[in-house]
């Protein structure tokens, strides 16, 4: 304040006082219940849901976290879950890609009818296609088995993909890319060198969307496979910690804090590529 | 105003429509195989994994069809039975109307708040930027099942920090204060957890589409003289419109389907006050396993949402037909 | 350079399908030795992890032939998972279900018929809370497995403190005397949640009453009968002494963990519900005790809900001869004795009460078993639980409501639920 140069900064601050007090707020209001999971994880027992509800837990332990790390198949469940949510978020990216860049860019007869229909695929029954699904995979010896589940993971991904997708790559000038191919580039490389770094956003968005949706998935996950205990997935060790006594929650909050971790680890790669994306490509500018 | 409609719109449409001729030349030059090519792996998929699965769900629907058929197979058709008896049914249309509210509330909350908080995220420095998106990604990453159990703790009778709260705030009234016994105060609590939810996913949405507008464009509305609020409406909602209508509609076909939060909180509960159509679905469907019931349901729940939406696809059919 | 993500993609997804191959490999029938491997399924926490490694060596050793593959299953939609085991093509070949489930799944034609084994597997003895559950349109599916029902755990040196002699606790009337003597200060006398239906339904049938009653072939709602109001009535006196939530059930805390803070003096629960409340408050050892819950008189225990699992074997599973022998040995006296003693629970014949006489918690447990009733036995019910009426009764009424109208509108959705065409 006293010296004229900090007299800027300091304004600027106050400017956006009331733009950093609706952040932290929002900040707040989101991460109140998280907070309220995570540190209900670390609390010993006796102290979760007790009479006297405290922000700060008065005694720590880690002993939730040992419960729930050291639950039958542990590892087993955590590599099903990744293979299966992996494969199915690259898998509708890759089929989705392809469908957006014709929708987008090309001019073919049944355009507008794949679209309409990709966007009624977005109200499909999930929880009542669940006994047809079952039936047919029954009828063709999928029962039991982690691609039955990745491919099912695919399709509910798949609508809403094609349509962001699409979004992004309509609202990149086309100039751009022939600019390139002017420049020698295949279609194919004009599209890889200038479109893709711009689609960044929308890449990101669609593929955590997948990913957590698919992560999450509980229903299928306990239909379709029944016998191999080897094949069953993370959200079926989120329901491990309930017995006939009830549910041993501490356990239940510590392993969904693990397990939402990777969704947070995902945005945070991910993040760092939207904002190179968006340097590189020059959006802005 | 004028001035900045006049410089906006053009390259606006010089965005999104890129002329015709840049998209017909590319498209033909590959001939015309391409295009089917590209969406034949989405086709397929499409038709194998969900309408296959679909045809046998509505023909389910005209079943009788329960856990006895679906062990040992053999299922009569009954025509229109499962349907008559859920239209019949006078609590039906009551469940109807309260799911309409219920999705209206919900998607108008959703909507006003994530366009706030993206375009506030927006506006933050890099690093406040960060954390505002990081702490939307954890709470939708949070599995359904944690988020609901802590808000049942927030809002305990007994237990939790609401009441505990407000007691020590002076509204003696609270102490002990069931809010799931008051079909109200239940419905309030639910409705706050789908937001709380669902605002991350359409926040993050809508911020990604914002920053692909370039930054050039307020900058020239701005010297225009353009206020906030117009800047936004003439400049930023036309170009960010196409994902927001995407993001509306989609929260208002998830909204439509919410299930999990309100089973595991009020099971539909206190009398039928949290009761929207998938709770009631599965109310019905439970009662022996009618797995036909259920599927009436769902079929006549696709085609109310299709009643809502059906405006959003005629536009969208529409200018789908304009663009290249 | 596109091809990349394809390869990446594809070898993820060969990986998904060889791993399923893999472990697939270790369920064929054949266990490698000529043995036949037979897939049982347990419920989490039925069985102690000691008791499965003593029961599978025990049982392997005396049947070489079977190579036993004991899988646990969890609570959480195992409903859904049951399901899809009857109705598929290589079901696993005995599962534990709750003894209230058998008629819905036996309804489905989905289980093997063992009437004319019941004999072999000395069926007359077992607990009628058990066998008839298990039993559908005079058919047995469902074998016995064990049983369990609440007792009124309480703090021994707390009773003491306030000079009350736990035995001498007879009528309800006593029990109402002593839990106020009990909630003083900072203890409470009981802590009852408002929700919890089966303590209700026992004193419901204590007065007379039912839940749901079959007249005419119609099965009507039974709450708004003289004799359940009197026990609602009951019921809201002794919540009163305690600070129980009025809105949630016994699981929401769980109840065993509220009474491990220590300032609790009784719950209504299974007596396996002391040793976590021991391991989440180890202050605590060696201070509960247990006595059954009072009934209206003092010749008589009050009434309670026979909870319990049956054991079946889907109609589809492959090996029923050998599922038959393992069923044989696991309700089997020398096998049911030691169950009971590890996992206190009622063991399934009453001959063999005599088992669990030692352990305070089973034999308070065997002795409320006496008057021990099962909700009713239609597969409707089900669809009643699923809603549960009966919850949303209890929490009107202690929230203040008119007992009678509540209980009129709960009987009548319970009427309505159970008459929609089965």
């Amino acid at each position: 304040m006293s010296t004229p140069q900090s007299r800027p900064p300091v304004r600027r601050a106050l400017r956006r006082l009331p733009l950093n007090a609706a952040a932290a707020l929002t900040v707040v209001v989101c991460l109140f219940p998280v907070y309220w999971m995570v540190t209900t994880a670390f609390k010993p027992s006796t102290d979760i849901q007790s009479y006297d509800p405290r922000l700060v837990p008065s005694r720590w332990t880690f002993e939730h976290f040992r419960v729930a790390v050291g639950a039958d198949g542990f590892a087993l469940f955590w590599r099903n879950s990744l293979l299966v949510t992996l494969s199915a978020v690259l898998l509708a990216l890759l089929v989705a890609l392809g469908a957006a860049y014709a929708v987008a860019r090309m001019r073919w007869r049944g355009r507008r009818q794949f679209m309409l229909a990709v966007f009624i695929a977005q109200m499909a029954p999930w929880e009542s296609l669940i006994i047809p699904i079952y039936i047919i995979s029954r009828d063709t010896g999928m029962l039991d088995r982690l691609p039955t589940l990745t491919l099912i993971y695919f399709m509910i991904t798949l609508p809403f993909t094609v349509v962001v997708l699409r979004g992004f790559i309509a609202g990149i000038p086309p100039e751009l890319e022939e600019a390139a191919q002017v420049d020698g580039c295949t279609r194919a490389g004009a599209f890889r060198k200038v479109a893709f770094p711009l689609l960044a956003p929308g890449l990101m968005a669609t593929s955590l969307f997948g990913f957590i949706t698919a992560w999450n998935e509980f229903t299928y996950a306990n239909f379709l496979i029944i016998k191999q205990q080897d094949s069953r997935t993370l959200p079926v060790w989120l329901s491990s910690f309930q017995s006939t006594f009830g549910t041993d929650w501490g356990a239940t909050m510590a392993a969904s804090t693990l397990f939402a971790l990777p969704a947070l680890i995902i945005f945070l790669a991910l993040q760092r590529h939207v904002t190179a994306g968006l340097a590189s490509g020059g959006v802005k500018g | 105003m004028s001035t900045v409609r006049e410089r906006s719109v053009p390259r606006d449409a010089g965005r999104r429509r890129p002329p015709v001729t840049a998209g017909h030349s590319g498209g033909r030059g590959r001939g015309t195989l391409w295009p089917y090519l590209l969406v034949a792996p989405a086709v397929l998929g499409m038709l194998y994994l969900l309408l296959y699965p679909l045809a046998r769900a509505v023909l389910i629907s005209f079943q009788d069809f329960r856990l006895r058929q679906l062990i040992l197979g053999d299922a009569d058709f009954v025509g229109l039975r499962n349907y008559r008896t859920l239209l019949g049914d006078p609590e039906f249309w009551e469940v109807v109307r309260r799911t309409f509210v219920f999705m209206a509330v919900n998607v108008v909350a959703i909507m006003v708040l994530s366009t706030l908080v993206a375009l506030m995220t927006e506006r933050l420095g890099r690093v406040a930027r960060t954390v505002v998106l990081s702490s939307l990604v954890l709470v939708w990453a949070v599995p359904v099942v944690a988020a609901t159990t802590v808000f049942q703790w927030l809002f305990h009778s007994e237990f939790g920090i609401v009441n505990e709260t407000l007691t020590g705030l002076g509204f003696e009234s609270y102490e002990g204060y069931p809010w799931f016994a008051h079909g109200g105060a239940a419905f309030g609590i639910v409705v706050v957890l789908i937001v709380w939810q669902s605002v991350p996913f359409a926040a993050i949405t809508l911020y990604s589409a914002l920053v692909t507008v370039p930054a050039e464009l307020y900058e020239s509305a701005r010297m225009d003289g353009a206020g906030a609020a117009r800047v936004f409406r003439s400049v930023t909602f036309p170009l960010i419109r196409p994902i927001f209508m995407l993001v509306l509609s989609l929260e208002v076909i998830w909204t439509f389907k919410a299930f999990v939060q309100i089973w595991v909180m009020t099971r539909g509960g206190p009398g039928e006050a949290t009761t929207i159509l998938p709770v009631y679905a599965v109310q019905t469907a439970l009662a022996g396993q009618r797995y036909d019931l259920g599927s009436a349901a769902s079929m006549l729940t696709v085609l109310l949402m299709s009643g809502v939406l059906v405006l959003y696809f005629r536009q969208l059919f529409r200018q789908e037909g304009e663009q290249p | 350079m596109k091809y990349r993500p394809l390869a990446l993609l594809s070898a993820l997804v060969l990986g998904a399908g060889l791993a399923g191959c893999s472990s697939s490999g270790g369920s064929s029938d054949d266990a490698g030795d000529g043995s036949t491997a037979l897939d049982v399924w347990l419920m989490r926490d039925s069985v102690s992890a000691a008791f499965q490694k003593e029961f599978e060596t025990g049982f392997e050793k005396a049947h070489p032939e079977i190579d036993l593959r004991i899988q646990i299953q969890e609570w959480e939609g195992i409903g859904e998972k049951v399901t899809a085991a009857l109705a598929s093509n290589d079901a696993p070949d005995v599962i534990e279900v709750g003894n209230t489930q058998v008629a819905q799944y036996a309804q489905s034609g989905g289980l093997t018929d063992f009437s004319d084994r019941v004999g072999e597997l000395g069926g007359a003895d077992w607990l009628e809370g058990l066998a008839e559950p298990g039993s559908y349109e005079g058919k047995q599916y469902g074998i016995p497995y064990y049983a369990a029902n609440r007792v009124v755990i309480h703090r021994t040196d707390l009773f003491e403190k306030a000079g009350i002699d736990p035995a001498g606790i007879r009528t309800r009337d006593q029990w109402i005397a002593a839990t106020r003597k009990l909630n003083t200060g900072g203890t409470q006398g009981i802590y009852l949640p408002g929700q919890n239906w089966y303590v209700l339904s026992g004193f419901v049938w204590d007065e007379g009453g039912d839940l749901a009653a079959k007249s005419g072939g119609e099965w009507k709602g039974g709450l708004d009968s003289p004799g359940a109001l009197r026990a609602m009535d009951f019921y809201r006196r002794l919540q009163a002494l305690g600070k129980g939530p009025k809105d949630s059930d016994e699981s929401q805390p769980p109840q065993a963990e509220v009474m491990a803070k220590g300032q609790v003096a009784q719950i209504i629960a299974v007596p396996g519900g002391a040793k976590v409340i021991e391991e989440r408050n180890p202050e605590l050892k060696g201070k509960l005790g247990f006595f059954p819950i009072p009934g209206k008189s003092a010749d008589r225990p009050g009434a309670v809900f026979t909870g319990g699992s049956d054991l079946v074997v889907p109609a589809v599973a492959a090996h029923q001869e050998e599922a038959f022998t393992l069923i044989r040995e696991l309700t089997g006296d020398a096998w049911q004795k030691k169950l009971a003693v590890a996992m206190s629970y009622v063991p399934n014949k009453t001959t063999l009460a005599g088992a669990v006489a030692d352990d305070p918690g089973t034999a308070a447990m065997a002795a409320g078993a006496v008057n021990g009733h099962a909700t009713p036995n239609t597969p409707q019910w089900a669809a009643v639980e699923a809603k549960n009426p009966i919850k949303e009764y209890m929490t009107a009424v202690l929230t203040g409501e008119d007992a009678g109208s509540a209980a009129a509108d709960a009987s009548r959705t319970i009427t309505e639920t159970l008459g929609s065409d089965s």
